[in-house]
């Protein structure tokens, strides 16, 4: 007898999270990917200098976790009333332990880059005021840097745990999105650090820290389009629920945003750009630019595609 | 030998953490395990009785105090024609309002409520008393969180309060003077029956043994508490 009768009214009147959540976990994943990046070059290659690259990633990671915090707060029904997310907790809540994670992950990202600035905050007067609280903190600098690693690492992932707990929606409600979104929100994060080292640090496009990010972008990317393919065969070859599903990807808007802005941008732009063009062009701050700009926008259209197609698809 | 105390150590380490670690799994508690002492109050919307006159969804605006337009429950129509084809009533194809039947849309107080365990903070939580799902209007942050991870689509924002809602069978209103919901009250048909399902001598568990009932989407594992009576057709 189950299932014989069904409504398909609801009460919310649209959908539940429009796009400043789709932003938010933009911005989420590239400030965790971006600082995630950087400390891990700086343990590999056991820097102790301020390297443009450093300085680029704790600049974009405070900035974009701000902006952030911003658009999730802008979101509430009523943001005065965002008071009550620090005040009160359930931890069966995902929401619940990543605003816990988030209210560490900030304060220290503040932190380094008071570390990352040393030197520019010694030279402005106006801020010579933070010198000697840099000074006194100069000694925790490095368990600091691996707590915000794991932070770093854990925001990109709760972000996606955050979605993947709807379990009506079969796009979103996936094990692998936390996955897809650390590796999406590492290639962006790394994408936007790198534009900001060379244009504004001026980091030398061709020096050893580019290289091996450069290095890295491939395997990443590669485990990106992975994790996008372990979702799409998993909804073709599901249920009922999942495989009207599925048509996210070959009918309507959303569609088009996967498969122009994801995979024609996103993954399309850095390999043509790469390795389709002569060795001149790719080697050249032009090409260096736009690639970055694929990966960025390629990691906001999954975002909103995600987001978006996903919660139109329901069950 | 040397290999063999640090592979008696790593053995050790991990019996040690897992006697730690063991009892931190499985002391996590399903949320809403079954307490026979509690009641578990359920409610049965008969879709043969239901005329589809709206009385139910009025009492329940006036009850609740909600703000014009909106309202915790809805009536979805039904017909039984197919679209295109002509009813097989009246032959009619466009509409014509034969067989039409009625379905509740609202909140399905689930026993394992994705509403409650996604609220960061709590305010969207189970009555300690009744174990009915209702809202601490004080502590909402008004995030979305339970809007979207309800199934039934069964929650709101309310624009007075600004903070998230739902049909919590009158608790704080007609419960809490001793009355039954105000949309059971209303009922002309009686086409809703409210009850405690954990009282055997109760009228809903005396109805729920002798009749048949389905619930709205039992795939979802959430375990509602409002049971549906579909309209069974007899003869042609």
């Amino acid at each position: 007898m189950d299932g014989n009768i069904e409504f398909t009214m609801g009460l919310s009147q649209g959908l539940a999270w429009p796009w400043p959540i789709a932003v938010y976990l933009f911005f989420a994943g590239i400030s965790g990917g971006a600082l995630a990046t950087a400390l891990f070059i700086r343990f590999y290659k056991k820097q102790t200098t301020n390297t443009p690259f450093y300085k680029a990633a704790a600049l974009i990671a405070f900035v974009t976790i701000s902006l952030g915090m911003l658009c999730l707060v802008l979101d509430l029904t009523n943001p005065l009333f965002f008071w009550r997310i620090l005040v009160y907790y359930n931890l069966n809540s995902v929401m619940s332990i990543g605003v816990i994670a988030l209210s560490v992950y900030i304060p220290l990202v503040a932190l380094i880059c008071l570390y990352a600035f040393e030197e520019e905050i010694r030279s402005v007067p106006a801020l010579k005021v933070l010198v000697p609280v840099i000074e006194k903190l100069q000694g925790i600098r490095r368990p600091c840097e691996i707590a915000v690693l794991v932070l770093a690492l854990a925001v990109c992932a709760y972000t996606g745990f955050l979605i993947s707990a709807l379990i009506r929606f079969p796009i979103i409600n996936t094990s692998v999105l936390p996955a897809l979104f650390i590796a999406s929100g590492m290639s962006a994060g790394a994408a936007a650090a790198k534009m900001l080292a060379v244009s504004m640090f001026k980091e030398d496009l061709h020096s050893q820290d580019m290289k091996l990010l450069h290095g890295a972008e491939w395997p990443i990317m590669f485990a990106e389009i992975l994790f996008i393919f372990m979702i799409v065969t998993s909804l073709m070859t599901g249920n009922a629920g999942a495989q009207s599903a599925f048509e996210a990807f070959h009918t309507g808007q959303w569609a088009a945003v996967f498969w122009f802005g994801v995979v024609g941008l996103g993954f399309g732009g850095p390999l043509l750009l790469n390795f389709a063009t002569g060795k001149a062009f790719s080697h050249s701050a032009k090409a260096f630019y736009l690639s970055g700009v694929c990966a960025i926008t390629g990691m906001m259209c999954l975002r909103m595609f995600i987001l978006y197609a996903g919660q139109i698809f329901a069950i | 030998m040397s290999e063999n105390i640090e592979r008696r150590r790593f053995l050790k380490c991990l019996g040690a953490s897992s006697l730690i670690i063991a009892p931190l799994g499985c002391s996590s508690v399903k949320e809403g395990e079954s307490d026979a002492n509690k009641p578990h109050y359920a409610m049965v919307f008969d879709q043969n009785k239901c005329t589809g006159c709206g009385d139910c969804k009025e009492a329940c605006n006036l009850a609740n105090n909600l703000p014009e337009g909106k309202s915790r429950l809805l009536m979805e129509q039904h017909s039984g024609g197919l679209e295109g084809q002509p009813c097989p009533h009246c032959g009619k194809t466009t509409e014509c309002g034969c067989e039409r039947k009625f379905v509740r849309v609202s909140c399905q107080q689930c026993k394992n409520a994705p509403c409650v365990t996604v609220c960061p903070t709590g305010a969207a939580h189970r009555d300690e008393k009744t174990g009915i799902v209702t809202m601490d209007a004080a502590k909402c942050a008004g995030c979305k969180y339970c809007i979207a991870a309800c199934p039934y689509d069964a929650r709101f924002i309310n624009k007075e309060t600004d903070v998230a809602d739902n049909c919590d069978f009158c608790l704080n209103s007609k419960l809490a003077i001793g009355e039954l919901p105000a949309c059971v009250q209303k009922c002309r048909y009686d086409a809703l029956i409210f009850g405690d399902i954990n009282d055997p001598t109760s009228y809903i568990s005396k109805l729920l043994r002798v009749k048949d009932s389905v619930r709205i989407k039992p795939g979802f594992g959430t375990e509602p508490s409002l049971r549906y009576i579909p309209i069974v057709k007899l003869g042609v």
